[in-house]
């Protein structure tokens, strides 16, 4: 029972700085295991930030991460072991330019699992099934779509098998009919139980996908609450008016 | 005169503007190339027909094997050099930065002819008797078999063409240094990090991710390197290394056939570059296309 309770991802007074500014400020929060947690804000906000201190590739400047119980300063020396169990999903897709979509998923496999060539090309196959661009497998990301680069990226981190996925603005950089392809991929991923922390500033995906939204601004969060509660009837000022401004189109 | 003319008939028959200004470089036939090629041909027919330069040319090719050995050499050491201390100039380590900057910084400060004489005559000396007195050191403290063959290291033992090949790797892995630096800086920074985030190392995502595309795209740079190599190899003739310049000149200095010595020299070196630089053509096509 309580190995249920632990949380897959606890922050405690986390704060982040680059020199003068203070992007993250005293934030604490806890994703359980199958939670789905959505963080939005105004650009600037300190949400990628925020994200990215989870796996450590920006390290707190106070405060605590704990990633599936462990320390994440304790743990410097095992982070690409911690690593390996957190899925990360960027903005600007990042595919390994100079490696074949199945290449993109079987490397890490292969030199971070120390996988044989023959099973991590298994695995690449239906990940790449799953997110529905298996005829794609030898292409280069280059000729492929930003949609399907994104979904290429997604397949990758799920290859790892990954016990958390984050999700950095993973539609921001897409074209807009490009987006859905990509939300339904996640949203498969929702139904399927993984466990997720996704900034993003699509609020109908936050809405449908959500168990709890958190709102930031000036790296505090402001303003916490499950999905129909904070987009029916947020309770802050600060995030009224970030929603009507969204949401007035 | 001709570019305009087609200009203004491009636009009188689609009555728009579809010029070819925004296309900063034409790609014409390579006149230059038939150019060079003629004079090469022409000198080559002079060798045939004219026994002087015939003669020049027969003593100067000996030369040949000396130039073409000591540039591949040198160039295969500097790039492996370079490419370590190219790594050093991105490292995490304050240490490893600063010191290969340090390299860096002082053989870009000094001219080649110089750092020449001061590698082969004070450096490889130093050196060599810096070996000695530690393998005499090593057989006083009963270490002598391994002391025996240090101690027997002379200055003399190394030759005038090995000191010319490590006085150039030793420069141009300065330079290539810094190519592999800009190459690797020239890879977005989400590449390191998407390798990082999947639990690679630092030194894993450098060496399955970062430089397999940085050498991509450094490879022209690299090619113009071992193109200047070739070509500062002359320089070595000071070490009277018997490279096609030293013969050249040793055979201009007592025959008096300067003219038949120089060109023929002159258009060795042409033909050398001018090869390499069509095989890195070639190279450089071969990879643009497969990156489409």
């Amino acid at each position: 029972m309580s190995e249920n309770n632990r949380p897959m991802i606890e922050m405690e007074n986390l704060s982040k700085s680059f020199g003068t500014l203070e992007a993250v400020h005293g934030v604490s929060l806890k994703v359980y295991p199958k939670q789905v947690l959505v963080i939005i804000g105004p650009s600037g906000s300190g949400k990628s930030t925020l994200l990215r201190t989870m796996n450590w590739l920006e390290q707190p400047s106070e405060g605590e991460v704990y990633v599936d119980g462990k320390s994440l300063s304790e743990n410097q020396h095992h982070i690409n072991d911690i690593r390996s169990n957190i899925g990360m999903v960027f903005q600007n897709f990042n595919l390994y330019g100079h490696l074949t979509v199945t290449e993109n998923i079987t490397l890490a496999l292969r030199i971070v699992k120390k996988m044989k060539k023959e099973e991590a090309k298994k695995i690449a196959m239906r990940q790449l099934m799953k997110v529905g661009i298996a005829d794609k497998a030898d292409r280069y990301p280059s000729e492929l779509s930003g949609g399907q680069q994104q979904r290429v990226a997604i397949a990758r981190a799920l290859a790892m098998e990954p016990k958390v996925m984050l999700f950095d603005e993973p539609t921001s950089a897409l074209d807009p009919e490009m987006i859905k392809e990509v939300l339904d991929v996640m949203q498969l991923l929702v139904k399927e139980g993984m466990t997720m922390v996704i900034v993003t500033h699509e609020m109908g995906f936050a809405k449908a996908a959500a168990d709890e939204v958190i709102f930031m601004d000036m790296g505090k969060i402001v303003e916490r609450a499950a999905p129909e509660e904070f987009f029916e009837h947020p309770s802050c000022e600060r995030t009224k008016q970030f929603l009507s401004q969204i949401l007035k189109h | 005169m001709a570019v305009n003319d087609r200009l203004v008939t491009q636009k009188n028959k689609n009555g728009l503007q579809t010029t070819n200004e925004m296309q900063l470089t034409k790609k014409d036939f390579p006149w230059w190339m038939v150019a060079i090629g003629l004079l090469i041909v022409i000198t080559f027919l002079l060798i045939r027909i004219k026994p002087d330069f015939k003669d020049a040319f027969n003593i100067i090719r000996a030369g040949m094997s000396v130039t073409i050995s000591t540039t591949l050499i040198a160039f295969t050491i500097a790039t492996m050099l370079g490419l370590f201390i190219g790594l050093g100039r991105v490292s995490e380590s304050i240490f490893w930065r600063n010191a290969s900057t340090i390299y860096v910084e002082i053989i870009r400060g000094i001219p080649l002819l110089v750092l020449i004489f001061f590698i082969a005559l004070v450096l490889i000396p130093g050196l060599t008797n810096l070996l000695s007195a530690l393998g005499t050191v090593l057989i006083d403290v009963g270490m002598g078999s391994f002391g025996v063959k240090l101690a027997a290291i002379e200055n003399k033992s190394i030759s005038m063409n090995v000191r010319a090949i490590i006085s150039l790797a030793i420069t141009y892995a300065a330079f290539s240094a810094e190519v592999f630096r800009a190459g690797i800086q020239s890879i977005d920074k989400g590449q390191m990090e998407a390798a990082r985030s999947q639990g690679m190392s630092r030194w894993q995502a450098m060496r399955y991710v970062i430089l397999p595309q940085a050498i991509r795209n450094i490879l022209p740079a690299l090619g113009n390197d071992l193109i200047s190599m070739l070509k500062d190899s002359s320089l070595v003739s000071i070490l009277a290394v018997r490279d096609i310049t030293q013969v050249a000149r040793l055979y201009a200095g007592h025959s008096f056939k300067f003219a038949q010595a120089y060109s023929i020299l002159c258009v060795l070196y042409l033909t050398l570059t001018l090869v390499l630089s069509l095989c890195m053509k070639v190279i450089e096509r071969k990879l643009g296309n497969e990156r489409k």
